[in-house]
């Protein structure tokens, strides 16, 4: 496997999209690994971590993209939420981009923990000087799935998207925004209705001015309320002792209206117990993965 | 002549037929290569082409020789063509005749055997007949020439005691006269006086016994009483068959009954001449209570066999025979008792389940007595002339699990069973293994809610009952407004769908099926439910276990529940069926799956159970 990898890459070197292996470790009979490329969207170099599990190396795999949330990186999901065991079971590639562009000099980009670096919402920025280098949006919806069926085994029909908070909120849009395009949604605890808290807010503004109804583009409570298209099957796992939830950060009542209103089919667990962090995605990223493997794998 | 002679000869002649055949066949081209050889010598350019019919031979065409000039002449292959036929034909006619003859000839050898044996076994009958009437008449010799030594002798004994007597007298007489007469002589009057008045008396005395002068015996001989009747008989009864001995009942034969009739046979002594047989035939009651015994009915029969119509089903019957001929009647055979078969039973189309692996048959006997036993057939639907694939045979109830293959369509019907045979097949159910199908549980529902004919569907009025006009049962739920299914009891994986209506609150999902009758399902341990509840704003489900449920919001909500029950992986989950979502999954906890699988009846646990209006079982496949 790694060897075609590396032949791959090897192919691919002259082009724009050359990709540099960073780190691969065996793990549940696959591979995580983490690779290194210059993004043309985002104008600088960009890491994403790719879980090829054992079915990869006889054939091509469905591709579930996550999304991490507020200050992670490529790190934190593939570290921390043991979903290689489930990816491996149920075949299934796992790319996980990081959440935001780095090193691009912007001023103020590492002021705060919840805008810029690590923050970058999922947006194709449209404000200076976020406009070149913060179109995170593009990247994950076109110029990584580009990368990822030209470099790796996966079969480019079918896709699915997850993510937690910001990059819940991000898998939400990605899903709403482009029906059909992935086969199946899911989110912990996701930002829900972005225009509505803070954290959206903040970003919002920075990203793409003052102006609301341009906001409305990357809400996904908003994009429900006009979704239509072919039928998703949202789940939502969300912890009921998570503190962003009782701050209204997240709320997922309004997804839940407006999704009723819709007849977009979610089922919303509220779970007893759970906070925001990694343990809660750790408890049911199996459920989440076996979600997406029911689409991608019918 | 001797028929295995003649028959061997008529083998020869058909042996010969056959050769002849051949050599005929040889013989024409004999003959052809014979006269072409005469011809080649004389003008090998002129070949006879031609056969005359008329005169049967060769000849020309053309020029035709003068002396067929009025005959019919056609070519020499067309010819020979038709001679061909023509004798193949006639051969295959002689061939045909000679099978004829050889079955008549197997017919004659059968007869000519029968005659030879009847004749033997007439000439041993006569033969034995005939010496009992000579022993019988030595026997009478023995006992006339017997008596009349007896006779002889008895009478030479009286004249012989006669003859003694006789001269005994007769010397007596002399004494007494010599005596006399010396008396007479003497001159001593004294001593004459003295002496002869003894001699007097003694004289007075003898001439008083007067002496029998008739022979004592009877002169005449009477004859023997010569009684002939009897021999006379016996020669009379040469020519007589003799009454027959009683016949022999056979066992019944297997297949040899219906549910109506039954084919009674008997066997005879070979020797017996029978002109007609009466059979008696009697119902066995085997209710003790009616002690009135039936009335036989009797049949005349000339077979030795005989099929008695008009019976009940599944019923015993005794049957016992006479032997009639000329002479009389025979006395009557061992009672036999035979059996008609049973009804088909009837398949209880509403208390069938079925799942993927298996299915529940549930049959009412379809007869009043109880049968030996029953015999279940399956056959898969599609399949030509619907081959009986698979039977289960000595089925000792009215119901049975049969395992069947996932994802097809069976047709099975039930046959009851005794000692007579096997009855005709139910009326047929169709099985579809590719879901969990089966009924509610009407004695289970609470008195509020009615279960509609067709098994499936539930319907909870809007006004209830007076609590006084319930009728509760132990069985029926008490207080929540609840049924239980009739899940199949096989473990393994089930799938069923169950049909809301909109706006209906409900409770669905599975209990054991010793779960309390007074409480609400998903309140107590032994249930676990999804729960459907109507609010002003919004529709809220509930997936109870225990009174506790987990908090999960749906944003479709589902007019087609799916529920899948797999005991494998101790896990129940519901779907929208419609879009295929899933909703939630209990797991069981250790215990719980060890209770079941410790406690068979734990199997027959599921249970769409509902709160209010109506709530459908659907029979669907696994999604």
């Amino acid at each position: 496997m790694a060897a075609t990898c590396r032949n791959k890459i090897r192919e691919k070197k002259g082009q724009a999209m050359a990709l540099t292996q960073v780190s691969s470790n065996k793990c549940c009979g696959g591979y995580q690994k983490v690779f290194e490329h210059d993004s043309s969207e985002l104008k600088c170099k960009m890491k994403f971590g790719i879980y090829l599990p054992p079915k990869a190396e006889s054939g091509k795999c469905p591709v579930l993209y996550w999304l991490s949330g507020l200050t992670c990186t490529e790190q934190n999901f593939i570290t921390k939420s043991g979903s290689q065991r489930a990816a491996s079971e149920h075949g299934i590639i796992i790319v996980t981009p990081d959440t935001s562009p780095r090193g691009c000099n912007i001023e103020g980009e590492d002021e705060s923990w919840d805008f810029g670096t690590g923050a970058g919402f999922y947006v194709d920025a449209s404000q200076e000087p976020w406009k070149t280098n913060y179109r995170m949006y593009s990247y994950v919806t076109e110029e990584l799935p580009r990368l990822i069926n030209s470099n790796f085994p996966v079969d480019p029909e079918k896709m699915s998207i997850s993510g937690h908070s910001m990059g819940g909120h991000g898998a939400l849009i990605c899903a709403l925004k482009n029906p059909g395009k992935y086969k199946a949604v899911s989110a912990f605890a996701p930002i829900c209705n972005p225009m509505q808290c803070a954290w959206g807010q903040k970003a919002f503004s920075g990203y793409l001015g003052p102006e609301k109804s341009t906001w409305e583009a990357y809400d996904a409570t908003v994009l429900a309320a006009s979704y239509s298209g072919p039928e998703l099957d949202i789940l939502i796992d969300q912890g009921r002792d998570d503190q962003f939830l009782s701050a209204s950060q997240l709320l997922p009542d309004n997804l839940i209206a407006a999704c009723s209103e819709k007849k977009i089919p979610v089922v919303f667990r509220l779970q007893q117990g759970y906070d925001h962090s990694y343990y809660f995605v750790f408890s049911f990223i199996d459920d989440h993965i076996k979600h997406h493997a029911k689409y991608l794998n019918a | 002549m001797d028929l295995y002679e003649m028959r061997g000869r008529l083998q020869v002649i058909a042996e010969e037929n056959t050769a002849s055949e051949e050599e005929e066949e040889n013989e024409e081209e004999d003959e052809f290569v014979m006269v072409r050889n005469r011809k080649m010598t004389s003008d090998p350019s002129d070949r006879p082409n031609a056969w005359c019919i008329d005169c049967g031979v060769p000849t020309h065409s053309n020029p035709r020789e003068h002396t067929h000039t009025q005959h019919r002449v056609i070519t020499i292959s067309t010819a020979a063509q038709e001679i061909k036929g023509e004798l193949c034909k006639r051969s295959s006619s002689l061939a045909e005749k000679i099978t004829q003859m050889d079955n008549f000839l197997s017919n004659l050898e059968e007869i000519f055997i029968t005659v030879e044996e009847n004749f033997g076994r007439q000439e041993q009958n006569l033969e034995q007949h005939y010496n009992d009437v000579l022993q019988s008449l030595s026997q009478r010799f023995r006992d006339n020439s017997a008596a009349l030594l007896d006779e002889k002798k008895l009478k030479l004994e009286a004249l012989y005691g006669q003859l003694l007597s006789c001269g005994d007298a007769l010397t007596a007489s002399k004494e007494l006269i010599e005596h006399a007469q010396e008396l007479h002589r003497c001159e001593d009057t004294h001593i004459f006086l003295q002496t002869v008045i003894s001699i007097i008396k003694r004289m007075e005395e003898f001439s008083k016994d007067e002496v029998e002068l008739k022979v004592c015996v009877c002169l005449d001989f009477a004859p023997p009483p010569s009684d002939l009747t009897e021999v006379q008989h016996m020669m009379d009864s040469v020519n007589v068959v003799p009454a027959p001995s009683a016949p022999v009942m056979n066992p019944q034969l297997v297949n040899s009954a219906s549910p109506s009739s039954l084919r009674v046979c008997w066997s005879l002594f070979s020797d017996d001449t029978v002109d007609f047989y009466q059979l008696y035939c009697r119902q066995i009651c085997e209710d003790i209570a009616t002690e009135t015994v039936q009335e036989a009915s009797v049949l005349r029969v000339k077979e030795t066999h005989c099929v008695v119509k008009d019976l009940y089903p599944n019923s015993q019957y005794e049957f016992w025979v006479t032997a009639t001929n000329t002479t009389g009647i025979s006395p009557a055979s061992e009672k036999a008792v035979y059996m008609t078969v049973p009804s088909p039973p009837d398949i209880r189309q509403h208390e069938c389940a079925s799942c993927l692996e298996a299915a529940l048959i549930r049959w009412d006997s379809g007869n009043t007595n109880p049968v030996e036993s029953y015999t279940l057939e399956l056959c898969e639907d599609g399949e030509l002339d619907h081959a009986v694939t698979e039977s289960i045979v000595a089925i000792p109830t009215c119901e049975c699990v049969v395992q069947l293959q996932p994802w097809k369509c069976y047709i099975i019907t039930v046959r009851a069973v005794n000692i007579g045979g096997s009855s005709e097949k139910s009326r047929p159910i169709k099985i579809s293994t590719t879901g969990t199908f089966f009924h509610l549980l009407k004695e289970t529902a609470h008195p509020s809610l009615c279960v509609l004919d067709d098994g499936f569907t539930i319907v909870y009025p809007d006004e209830d009952l007076p609590l006084s006009d319930m009728v509760f049962t132990e069985s029926s739920f008490n207080s929540c407004v609840a049924v239980l299914g009739d899940l199949i009891p096989v473990r393994g994986r089930h799938y069923w769908e169950i049909e809301v209506d909109d706006w209906t609150e409900y409770r669905v999902g599975v209990a054991f099926e010793d779960t309390q009758r007074s409480s609400y399902l998903g309140a107590n341990a032994t249930s676990w439910c999804l729960r459907h509840i109507r609010t002003p704003s919004r529709h809220k489900y509930e997936f109870l276990h225990n009174g506790w449920s987990a908090d999960v919001r749906i944003t479709v909500q589902p007019l087609r529940v799916g529920v899948f029950l797999d005991y494998d992986s101790g896990t129940l989950s519901f779907y929208n069926t419609h879009l295929q979502q899933h909703l939630h999954t209990f797991r069981f906890t250790e215990n719980e799956s060890k209770r079941k699988w410790m406690n068979g009846q734990m199997n027959r646990q599921v249970p769409p159970t509902n709160d209010s209006y109506w709530i459908r079982g659907c029979h669907s496949s696994f999604v």
